[in-house]
């Protein structure tokens, strides 16, 4: 047998998947060089055998499982967004072609009286509500911060 | 984990138990991270890649058929992202870096320690090609079936075999003076 062909063996039967039959043995007997290979494959087979088991750190779970919840966080805030846009798009093409609808019929000259006199009933109402604005304002302003305190209370716990 | 209740946590998981996929991660937390460690060096970055398989998992579960072993398809998401992070990856010093500089006069004819030989060896393994590196890892680490490593790696047992050896052989080969 000839080096080339032993060397091909060595890790085989350094890592104990074949035993060396005749001809090999006796080719390790006589070649210092392919004996001292054979000894190395095998020095090396047992260092990676003896190589440490790197062990997750204890909160390894719980942060893996925060960080799933973040990403279907996001994921949903995603989605959401993309439906708010979609039904925000809906909205303004069902707008428009009701505008379109209203000036191709002749509607728009009689919608056009109806916003004046709309806009007449608009200003009395603001005339008579003009005593009250603090208190109007007073109760935005509250509702106002119940939502936000709403939104940042569902971020909180989302997050 | 036996085969039905794989399926049973599989099934909850895509159900949205999410105390299901906690107990997913719990039993295969070990072996994955175990994994990752050895086929990426950067410690930093390893337990955000072991994270990353399970979050590819937990996205990847509703599609998830059952054809395969649970654990194989594992692999096969533990294999896509140390590709990824390789691909990432500033390329490495050369393993003889260390030699470069003059040594010690107390170390220069001393042999080298066990210690030495290890962060050698682990540099020399930081060296293989992914693929290769991946097989090493798992070759070693209890638990993991060559089989499952070949249906993960798309290839055929022989040539998972083979690509071990040659692994191996190149290790040998890059710590030649090491190990006289």
């Amino acid at each position: 047998m000839f080096c080339d062909q032993v060397v091909e063996l060595l890790e085989p039967i350094a890592a104990g998947d074949l035993a060396p039959d005749e001809g090999v043995q006796r080719h390790l007997a006589s070649c210092a060089r392919c004996a001292e290979a054979l000894a190395a494959a095998r020095r090396v087979d047992q260092l990676l055998r003896s190589r440490l088991v790197p062990t997750p750190p204890p909160q390894f779970t719980g942060r893996t499982i925060a960080r799933i919840r973040r990403d279907r966080w996001r994921r949903e805030q995603f989605f959401d967004a993309g439906f708010n846009v979609a039904i925000a798009a809906v909205l303004a093409g069902v707008v428009l072609g009701v505008w379109m609808i209203i000036d191709r019929s002749g509607l728009s000259a009689i919608s056009s009286d109806l916003v004046d006199l709309f806009s007449e009933e608009v200003v009395t109402v603001a005339r008579q509500m003009a005593p009250s604005m603090s208190l109007y304002a007073g109760a935005t302003a509250l509702i106002a911060t119940a939502l936000a305190i709403w939104w940042w209370a569902e971020r909180d716990v989302t997050l | 984990m036996d085969a039905g209740r794989e399926r049973d946590l599989v099934e909850r998981c895509r159900r949205g138990d999410e105390g299901a996929f906690q107990e997913l991660v719990d039993e295969h937390r070990s072996l994955v991270f175990a994994l990752i460690a050895r086929v990426i060096p950067d410690r930093s970055r390893t337990e955000d890649a072991a994270q990353d398989v399970f979050l590819r998992m937990y996205r990847g579960l509703p599609y998830f058929r059952g054809e395969s072993r649970l654990s194989t398809w594992i692999y096969r998401i533990v294999a896509n992202v140390c590709a990824q992070e390789a691909a990432r990856r500033p390329p490495l010093a050369s393993l003889d870096d260390d030699r470069a500089r003059p040594p010690a006069p107390a170390a220069a004819d001393r042999q080298f320690s066990d210690l030495e030989l290890r962060e050698r060896l682990e540099k020399a393994i930081a060296r293989l090609p992914p693929n290769q590196r991946l097989l090493v890892a798992a070759h070693y680490l209890e638990g993991i079936q060559y089989e499952d490593l070949a249906e993960a790696l798309n290839m055929p047992m022989g040539t998972v075999k083979t690509h071990l050896y040659r692994a191996k052989q190149q290790l040998r080969r890059m710590l030649e003076t090491d190990l006289r």
